[in-house]
C-alpha cells in the first residue's frame, strides 16, 4: 500500500467507504508526519489535531455502520486561515485579528464537511493575503518542502507547502492574483482558481470584493475535480455566487485531448515578462506532449501582462483599501510591513482610476472571450521561475510579479497551475492551463492528459 | 509623485499616524499607486462599461 501520507483524496475516500482504512489510522498517520516535519514547514498556524482525531473517530464508527456522508468521508483537509472554521480563530495570520474568534464555519467549509471531510487545522498565508512572505508577523512564513529555504508561494502558503510534503492530501486557498495557483506553481502540486462565483466566498476574510475567489488544492487533477465537486454551488448570500448548476466535473478526465484545440499564450513568457530558460523550455515540453496527445496548438494573443497587472493592482488594492482603511489609520504598526505598504498603495487611487480600471477589465474579458471562442483551453505560464530564497527580500521582490496568474482574476475565467517538470536545481516548475467560463471539466480533461504523459502526480519532494 | 503631494495625499486619507510612524512605507505605497495607473490604456471609447455591471435584484 502506498504511504498513507502520499494517498490521494480519492484513494483515501474509497479505501475507507470498503472499510479497507479507518479514518483514525489515516488521521494519526499525517498527525504524526506534521509533528515530525511543521518545525520546519510552518504549514499549519493551528493545528486542532484532538478534534480531527475525535471526528475521524467518528467518521470511523460511521463507515462501520455503512453510513458516508459523502465522497470525501474520512478524509483530513486544511484551511487556509482568512477562512472560517466554527470554533477557530481566523487571523489572517496578522496581529490584527489575532483573537478573531470565527462563529460559524465559512460555506466552503461547511461544504467540505458535508461531504465528510475533516478539518485539521488552519494554514499559514501571507498576511490578509497579501503581505509576505513576512518574518514580522506574529507566526513564522511557510517554507517549500523541496527546499526549505525557498519560498513555497502565496499567499496560500501553509496550504501549499502541506500538501506537497503531505501533511494532508487537500486544502482549500484563496486567490485573488494568483494565490492558489501560486504555491501550487512553487510547490509542485494541482491548484485551481474556479470560475468567479463557482464557489462561495461567504465566510472569508475579503481581500477584494470582484476578485477574490476560494479554491481546491491538491496532488493530484483527479484529486482537485473531487474536491471542486464539494464546493460548487450557488449561495444566494453571496452577491458573486453564480446562478449556475453544479457539473460532475471530472466526468470528461480521462478522455484525453484528441481533437481539443490549445491556445498557446507564448507572449506571456517569451517578451511581456521573459521567463527562466528552464520554465520555457517545460512550457514547450508540456505544448509538444499534448500536441502529440492529439490537440492542436494554435498561437494566441492577449493584452499584455504588465497591463493586466496594472489593472489587477488598481482593483485590488482599491477594493482592500476599503476594507483595511481604518486599520490602517490607527493601528499601522500591528500590519507587517510588506502589508502595511501594499494595502496603503489603495488610498492613493482616485475614483477615476478604480472606474477606468474596471473599463479597462471589461475589454479584457472581451479580449479573452475572443480567443476562447476559437481554442478549447488556453496554455501559458504561471511562474517565470522557481520558487527562490526565502530570507532574500531582493530576489522575492524581484521575482514575485513575474507571473501571468492575475489575467484570470481580472476576467474571472477558471485557471488550473500545476507542475511542467523539475528545475535543475530541484524546484518545481509550473504551466497554467486557462478555461471557458463554467469550462472547468475541460480544464481537467487537459489537465490530467499532462498528468498522466508527464507523471507529475508521483513526484514528491524528498523530504525526510 | 513628488513629496509634498503624496504628504497631502495620506493626510486626506487619514494616514497622519503611518506617516509619522513610517514615513518610507507611505512613500513606497504612493510609487506603487502611481505606477499602477500609468499603465493602464483607458477605454478611448465613452460609452465603455465597467464591469462588474450593476443588475439590480440579481441574487440578493
Amino acid at each position: 500500500m502506498t504511504d498513507l501520507h502520499w494517498m490521494t483524496v480519492a484513494a483515501a475516500a474509497r479505501a475507507i467507504a470498503a472499510r479497507d482504512l479507518s479514518p483514525v489510522e489515516l488521521m494519526a498517520a499525517l498527525l504524526s508526519r506534521i509533528e515530525r516535519l511543521d518545525a520546519k514547514l510552518n504549514a499549519f498556524i493551528r493545528l486542532d489535531g484532538e478534534a480531527a482525531m475525535a471526528a475521524a473517530r467518528t467518521a470511523e464508527a460511521e463507515a462501520a455502520s455503512g453510513h458516508l456522508r459523502g465522497p470525501l468521508h474520512g478524509v483530513p483537509v486544511g484551511v487556509k486561515d482568512i477562512i472560517d472554521v466554527a470554533g477557530l480563530p481566523t487571523t489572517g495570520h496578522s496581529k490584527i485579528l489575532q483573537d478573531n474568534m470565527a462563529d460559524a464555519d465559512a460555506v466552503c467549509v461547511s461544504k467540505l464537511r458535508g461531504a465528510g471531510a475533516i478539518v485539521l487545522g488552519k494554514l499559514s498565508t501571507h498576511e490578509f493575503a497579501i503581505g509576505g512572505p513576512s518574518f514580522d508577523l506574529p507566526w513564522p512564513p511557510a517554507r517549500n518542502p523541496w527546499n526549505t529555504n525557498h519560498h513555497p508561494g502565496g499567499s496560500s502558503s501553509g496550504s501549499g507547502s502541506g500538501v506537497a510534503a503531505g501533511l494532508f492530501p487537500m486544502a482549500l486557498g484563496t486567490d485573488t492574483g494568483g494565490s492558489v495557483r501560486n504555491p501550487a506553481s512553487c510547490c509542485g502540486i494541482v491548484g485551481l482558481k474556479p470560475t468567479y462565483g463557482l464557489v462561495s466566498r461567504r465566510g472569508v476574510f475579503p481581500l477584494s470584493f470582484t476578485l477574490d475567489h476560494v479554491g481546491p488544492m491538491t496532488r493530484t487533477v483527479a484529486d482537485n475535480a473531487l474536491m471542486l465537486e464539494a464546493l460548487a454551488g450557488h449561495d444566494p448570500a453571496d452577491p458573486g455566487s453564480a446562478a449556475v448548476a453544479r457539473a460532475r466535473y471530472s466526468a470528461e478526465m480521462e478522455r484525453g485531448v484528441r481533437g481539443l484545440r490549445v491556445g498557446f499564450v507564448q507572449h506571456f513568457h517569451e517578451t511581456d515578462v521573459p521567463a527562466d530558460p528552464e520554465v520555457t523550455a517545460a512550457l514547450g515540453h508540456v505544448a509538444r506532449t499534448l500536441q502529440l496527445e492529439g490537440a492542436e496548438i494554435r498561437d494566441v494573443h492577449l493584452p499584455t501582462l504588465g497591463e493586466f497587472a496594472a489593472v489587477n493592482r488598481v482593483i485590488l488594492q482599491s477594493e482592500a483599501w476599503a476594507i483595511h482603511g481604518p486599520w490602517l489609520r490607527d493601528r499601522p504598526g500591528d500590519y507587517g510591513q510588506l502589508a502595511r505598504r501594499r494595502l496603503m498603495a489603495g488610498a492613493f487611487f482616485g475614483a477615476g482610476d478604480y472606474v477606468q480600471a474596471q473599463r479597462r477589465r471589461l475589454e479584457m474579458i472581451a479580449a479573452v472571450e475572443n480567443a476562447l471562442r476559437n481554442v478549447d483551453v488556453l496554455l501559458c505560464a504561471s511562474s517565470m521561475d522557481p520558487a527562490c530564497r526565502i530570507d532574500s527580500p531582493a530576489e522575492i521582490e524581484r521575482t514575485y510579479p513575474r507571473q501571468a496568474r492575475t489575467p484570470f482574476n481580472v476576467t474571472g475565467h477558471p485557471a488550473l497551475a500545476m507542475m511542467a517538470g523539475i528545475s535543475v536545481g530541484g524546484l518545481p516548475l509550473s504551466v497554467q492551463f486557462v478555461g471557458r467560463n463554467f469550462a472547468e471539466a475541460t480544464l481537467f480533461r487537459v489537465a490530467r492528459a499532462w498528468e498522466r504523459a508527464a507523471g507529475t502526480d508521483k513526484k514528491h519532494p524528498a523530504i525526510l | 509623485m513628488d513629496k509634498a503631494t503624496m504628504e497631502l495625499l495620506a493626510r486626506g486619507a487619514g494616514l497622519d499616524k503611518a506617516l509619522a510612524e513610517f514615513p518610507e512605507d507611505v512613500a513606497a505605497a504612493a510609487t506603487q499607486a502611481a505606477g499602477s495607473t500609468q499603465k493602464i490604456k483607458a477605454p478611448t471609447d465613452p460609452r465603455a462599461e465597467p464591469w462588474p455591471p450593476m443588475r439590480a435584484g440579481d441574487g440578493l
